[in-house]
């Protein structure tokens, strides 16, 4: 380090000692909290002040200094006392200091106190990582706790990014972030979604500093963005770092992608002789490389499966490709690059692609080179498209990457650097269940049906997995997914689960006494057997974010329905034809003869973010929905 | 003289197992069986499982125990592949002191073209965490896993806690379809053995005698006359019997867990040897515990327990300046009842035993076992005749045997001079006399008095627990619904109200109930912090399309939106009792007024539906005058627990009351 950033970083010191002198007399009582912090929050962040030094490429203190006064139970989880450490990450100093409401001490916890335990969690296999952290019963609200974190971090890949805003519920008084590093290391940043709040910023040569106060808690709402495309936070990168004792420089995506297939990929292609022959064999008739791929997911498919392990390169480079096909199973890494180097060995080309997982969509972010991500699929590039495979899944249809990977940037990996790319998303008249059914009444009011329903896009994501559950097991899945009828009795379920054209279908048959709602002479039949819509969003006296519905769907039924020869209809329920811009809803009764009619519905969401004045309209369609797929047929004895 | 003792256990081979189990020896059969023979919807079973736990004799620490497994397992598709992955948890106090494990040894097979391939597990494979203080974990998935693969695993581990032999479990979530388990253990021990579950398996008892063999090495070195020395070996050996029992079963079904079961694990079959007594010769016998008795006493001696009991200096002034002017033990009671439960909060762990009730009340957290013997001591100070009462909660299981790790928990029982017992529970904020947090109903727990001597005493509550609904409302031509709710909550199910609302966003808790489609005003409850009333819930609300209007009749259920519209229960059929953790009556009390120009045309008829025993009853009035109907519907449930003998009749009870609670008014314009 220079004699000018010593000079710098003890100034810097200095500084923070006294502000933090200052700041705790005013921050550990809690009757200091200002009345808009109090407001929706479960917990106050009253200050965070996180110092970052870089003193090498290779090295990275880490100083974390939170004062977190929580005002009731659901506060607890919003002091995040604990550190991750592994190989890689050794923790200096630990402690944490209790404040009761006036602001007076009443307990420490040392290093030592901190429960120390792996951070494997029950899906994992193995991990290197484990975790320390404070377990603490609080013996009245509110209460403060100062936690103080010191850590050194090897790997300098990962540069924490300033989030003063954590979770829901919790409301900030100060948060600040600072960062120093040598002057002749380049370090980019980003910032995100401060169009709402006042960042205070200040930069030099080798040193950031990024402060924000007076952030009130936030509730979530439903059908509403993810809390991560609102929150703001300025990202942190260095074009050159260390990942586990390997040093690189990496400005873009493209040198990113560059890096990651010759340092990381590359050398773990050993597929044996043996294997490539094999491989060789296996799809010699296909007649072109997309059924050629098909043929070899099919064999990853059944012979290998995910078992997650976590270790070195923090957990960045995959297994060999030997190893997996030694072992049969890997993690999302060694199991897309085993497919990888399979497709490879007859000549089809694919690339290793790096993904935020879950269902938010989440993208990366496209114009800040650094690690992101924490999942991989792999890409095979076509002529006007891309196929996208999951390769942990052994039941997932080729090419169908479901709700986990859809509509999103994602990185692609190629031999000539990485470029960013958009993931298939599922429009909503792919994204189809169409019913065909029948149902009869008797005179005594038992309801016996026969169902046919084929799902296809995400709603094929939201059933094929019934395809390999239990009679058992079905039969609870269908008596919950029609609770509304009471006295369900299962006579015959049967599944298919249609690989090819990725279709699920699935054919049920079913009784229930007193299906129908029997007063005097009359009798109440509910129209709509086989899909109601029960659903109505939740309500906002004072809704604050926008709509958002990420996904839509269309349902198409047709019910045959046939009533007993004793009774005739005294009214019918009328039809309904809604469209607006969520999308539409559409009810028809065609009458037969006396006792034969014919039930269709469309039932069609559609995707897209709306203004949050919307959501009454949007909440007042389903409602609309609901109330008329109740709509019920009054008959009445001959 | 220089004594080199070696030991020598010596086993009888009781390798008098079919060929087949050998390790290694997997048959063509075996691999390409491609459904379960017992149970087609298996995804995976036991073609073998074996344990043998004995105990061996080691100089310097005298005996450990070793158990070794041995397990075979068939995978026939996909959904059975985490039987591939296995965990075992090895136990440890201190650095010395811990489990050990021996040498893993493990393979898949697979049938590829009529040939047996094997796959070897590598050593790199095998994963050791430290999952915690006390445990440690290793855990390995086999290798190249398809459908169709068999596994096989076999592994010793050693274990220096001699007292503890983990529990023979006999029963999983997939069939065993061959069993054989052995338990050995020398003279010295004597062990209680406990059975639970559906499921019996009849031990063979055999007896053999086993020695420990000293060997005594004398070494000579040369006296001069020749430069050879000599070696003079010693042998003495010492002769004892040994108890085994060999358990061999085939065919054992998987558990299937069922809804509404407090715990499983009750009714899983399994083995549990506990520890009564030892006694090694020349020396006396130290008993554990055989009887509810020694139990009892041997909880009572531990300094953990009967001496915690005893200490007042901590709190005597404060207890002093509480209770010293009021004589009313009923006064008494509460008072310090509530002082515990404002002054010590529960840190979540439960125990019997106080880790240090001093600590506790100065830090003002504890444990289960720290708070409710503390709130024994100043009952007991204060005049009071409380004892700790030893319970095990509902996730710990039913304790059928007398065994220490039979209870987990321990409450206060104080008798009071009418001889009714209050039962308590300062662990819980909103618990009070006789009513204790859920987790603590449990059938009996086991009081144990001043002189060490116990008795049961019933932890299921006798009193019902109360929900009255009164809502009076009117609906208007679209169906709107507009009134009045109030609702009298008592007992539990006023402690879990108060659980839910106190802590909350009362915003929030607002919003929960109006999404359920309620616009609300006036939101009240009453006594939420007094435990001695019964909370008081009312609001006034509105809610749409209560009613379906089909030509110019109208359609409503009496109870609106709160009839219970789902069968909780809808298996065909149940093996397990049906717990519901307390009596309770529920009843609503509904005044309808009616749309004027609507006249009432059709009633539904009154109804009366009961459980078998006077387990429970429902009943249904609806009475209508002019323009207003009312409606009276009272269910209750008489017992906190159920046998499954009668889930079919409940089953249908609840499908008729549904029912019933479904059938319609009708009503006409003009």
């Amino acid at each position: 380090m220079s004699r000018m950033n010593l000079k710098r970083l003890l100034n810097v010191i200095l500084l923070l000692t006294i502000t933090n002198v200052f700041s705790q007399e005013n921050f550990l009582a809690s009757f200091t909290i200002p009345a808009n912090l109090n407001e929706n929050a479960n917990a106050v962040v009253r200050s965070n002040d996180i110092n970052i030094s870089l003193e090498s490429l290779s090295e990275m203190y880490v100083t974390e200094k939170r004062i977190v006064t929580v005002l009731n139970k659901s506060g607890n989880d919003a002091v995040n006392a604990y550190v991750y450490y592994d190989n890689n990450v050794k923790i200096k100093e630990l402690e944490a200091v209790v404040y009761n409401a006036a602001g007076a001490q009443i307990k420490k916890i040392k290093k030592n106190d901190f429960k120390d335990v792996s951070a494997v969690d029950g899906g994992t296999l193995y991990s290197d990582s484990r975790v320390k952290y404070l377990e603490y019963t609080p013996v009245g609200y509110p209460y403060t706790i100062k936690f103080t974190c010191k850590t050194i971090n090897n790997n300098t890949a990962f540069i924490q990014s300033f989030r003063p805003l954590n979770s829901y519920f919790v409301s900030v008084e100060k948060s600040s972030y600072q960062i120093n590093f040598p002057m002749e290391m380049t370090l980019r940043t980003k910032e995100k979604n401060f169009e709402n709040f006042d960042l205070i910023k200040e930069e030099e040569d080798g040193f950031f500093k990024f402060k924000v106060e007076n952030i009130s808690a936030i509730k979530p709402e439903k059908y509403a963005p993810a809390f991560f495309e609102m929150m703001p936070k300025v990202m942190i990168a260095s074009n050159e770092f260390t990942l586990e004792g390997v040093k690189t420089k990496v400005t873009n995506w493209e040198d990113f992608g560059k890096w990651m297939y010759h340092d990381l990929i590359k050398s773990t292609h050993d597929l044996p002789a043996g294997t490539v022959s094999m491989i060789q064999d296996l799809v010699k008739n296909e007649p072109n490389d997309i059924e050629k791929a098909k043929k070899i997911y099919q064999y990853v498919q059944d012979k290998v499966r995910y078992i997650s392990v976590q270790v070195g390169i923090g957990g960045w480079k995959p297994f060999n490709v030997s190893e997996v096909d030694r072992l049969g199973y890997g993690d999302c890494k060694g199991l897309t690059n085993y497919t990888m180097a399979l497709l490879n060995a007859v000549g089809v080309k694919s690339n290793y692609t790096v993904v935020f997982a879950g269902k938010s969509k989440r993208s990366l972010e496209k114009d800040f080179a650094a690690m992101q991500g924490n999942h991989v699929i792999l890409n095979i590039p076509t002529e006007d498209d891309n196929i996208w495979l999951e390769c942990t899944s052994q039941k997932l249809p080729f090419g169908f990457i479901g709700d986990f990977t859809d509509d999103r940037d994602v990185l692609v990996i190629t031999p000539e650097g990485g470029k960013i790319q958009h993931t298939k998303k599922y429009s909503v008249d792919e994204s189809t269940q169409i019913i065909k059914g029948k149902y009869s009444i008797t005179s005594n009011g038992v309801l016996n049906a026969q169902v046919n329903v084929n799902s296809k896009g995400i709603q094929y994501d939201d059933k094929y997995w019934l395809e390999t559950e239990t009679q058992r097991d079905l039969d609870k899945h269908y008596k919950n997914r029609w609770r509304y009828i009471n006295g369900l009795i299962m006579n015959s379920m049967h599944v298919e689960n249609d690989k090819n054209k990725i279709e699920f279908i699935e054919d049920i048959t079913f009784e229930a006494s007193n299906y129908t709602k029997i007063a005097g002479d009359r009798m109440l039949l509910t129209v709509n057997t086989f899909n109601r819509n029960t659903h109505v969003p939740d309500r906002y006296r004072n809704r604050k974010w926008p709509l958002k519905v990420s996904r839509g769907f269309k349902d198409i039924d047709e019910v045959e329905i046939e009533i007993p020869a004793n009774y005739k209809v005294e009214s019918f329920p009328k039809n309904n034809s809604i469209e607006n811009k969520f999308g539409h809803y559409k009810t028809e009764i065609i009458v037969k003869d006396d006792n034969h009619f014919v039930y269709k519905r469309e039932f069609k969401v559609n995707d897209g973010e709306f203004p949050k004045e919307d959501y009454k309209d949007f909440r007042a369609f389903y409602k609309t929905v609901s109330r008329q797929d109740n709509a019920k047929i009054a008959l009445i004895k001959k | 003289m220089k004594i080199i003792t070696i030991l020598f256990c010596i086993l009888i081979s009781a390798n008098t197992f079919s060929q087949n189990y050998k390790f290694g020896k997997v048959s063509k059969e075996e691999l390409s069986e491609n459904v379960c023979p017992i149970d087609s919807s298996a995804n995976a079973v036991y073609l073998y499982k074996y344990r043998n736990t004995y105990y061996e004799y080691d100089k310097v620490n005298g005996f450990k125990l070793i158990t070794e497994i041995h397990e075979r397992v068939k995978i026939y598709n996909q959904e059975g592949f985490n039987h591939a992955t296995k965990q075992i948890r090895l136990y440890k106090m201190s650095a010395g002191n811990h489990e050990k494990i021996s040498t893993i040894k493990a393979q898949t097979y697979n049938l590829e073209e009529e040939k047996i391939v094997i796959d070897k597990l590598n050593k790199s494979s095998i994963f050791e965490t430290e999952a915690n203080k006390y445990n440690d974990k290793i855990k390995f998935t086999m290798p190249n896993i398809k459908p169709g693969s068999v596994i096989e695993y076999k592994y010793k581990i050693t274990s220096p806690f001699w007292s503890k032999v983990d529990e023979f479990v006999f029963q999983h979530s997939i069939p065993i379809k061959k069993l054989e388990a052995s338990f050995e253990a020398p003279e010295y021990y004597s062990f209680k053995v406990n059975t639970k579950g559906f499921l019996t398996i009849t031990p063979k008892i055999e007896y053999e005698r086993g020695f420990i063999t000293f060997i005594n090495k004398t070494r000579n070195t040369g006296n001069g006359r020749t430069s050879a020395s000599a070696t003079t070996i010693s042998k003495s050996e010492l002769e004892y019997s040994k108890h085994i029992s060999k358990y061999i079963s085939e065919n054992i079904p998987a558990l299937k867990d069922e809804p509404y079961v407090n715990n499983i694990n009750n009714y899983r079959a399994s083995v549990k040897y506990e520890l009564s007594y030892t006694k090694f010769p020349n020396s006396i016998a130290e008993t554990y515990s055989t009887t509810w008795g020694d139990v009892v006493e041997r909880i009572y001696e531990s300094p953990s327990f009967g001496e915690e009991l005893k200490k007042t200096s901590y709190f005597k002034k404060d207890i002093d300046a509480l209770v010293g002017s009021v004589s009313d033990p009923a006064t008494k009671l509460g008072l310090i009842y509530n002082f515990v439960k404002s002054q010590v909060k529960w840190n979540g762990y439960y125990g019997f035993y106080a880790d240090d009730v001093r600590e506790a009340y100065k830090e003002h957290v504890g444990s289960s076992g720290d708070i409710n013997l503390m709130l024994t001591a100043m009952l007991r100070y204060a005049g009071l005749n409380a004892n700790p009462v030893l319970v095990s909660t509902r996730t710990h299981g039913v304790p059928l045997f007398p065994t220490r790790e039979g209870y987990n928990y321990v409450v206060t029982c104080v008798k009071l001079q009418d001889d009714s017992v209050a039962l308590l529970d300062a662990t819980e904020q909103y618990a009070a006399p006789n009513i204790l947090p859920f987790r603590a109903l449990n059938w009996q727990g086991r009081i144990v008095a001043e002189n060490g001597g116990s008795q049961l005493v019933d932890l299921y509550p006798k009193t019902k627990s109360n929900n009255s609904i009164t809502m009076m409302v009117k609906i208007d031509k679209e169906g709107t619904l507009e009134g009045s709710y109030r609702s009298i909550k008592t007992n539990h199910i006023a402690l879990s109200f108060r659980a839910k609302y106190n802590d909350a966003d009362k915003d929030e808790f607002l919003e929960k109930i109006e999404n359920k489609g309620l616009e609300i005003s006036d939101y009240d409850v009453k006594n939420s912090e007094d435990l001695s009333k019964p909370i008081i819930e009312s609001y006034k609300f509105v809610k749409e399309s209560q009613a379906d209007i089909i030509g110019d009749k109208m359609y409503f259920s009496p109870l609106f939106h709160l009839k219970v519209s789902e069968n909780p229960f809808k298996l065909e059929k149940r093996e397990f009792p049906i717990d519901f953790g307390y009596p309770s009556v529920i009843s609503h009390r509904v005044i309808i007024n009616i749309p004027e120009g609507y006249k009432i045309e059709n009633l539904p008829e009154p109804a009366a539906i009961g459980l078998p025993d006077n387990l429970g009853s429902f009943k249904f009035k609806v009475v209508g005058c002019g323009n207003t109907i009312q409606v009276s519907v009272v269910s209750q449930i008489n017992q906190s627990i159920i046998s499954p003998l009668y889930y079919e009749a409940l089953k249908e009870y609840f499908n008729k009351f549904i029912q019933k609670e479904d059938e319609q008014i009708v009503l006409t314009k003009g």
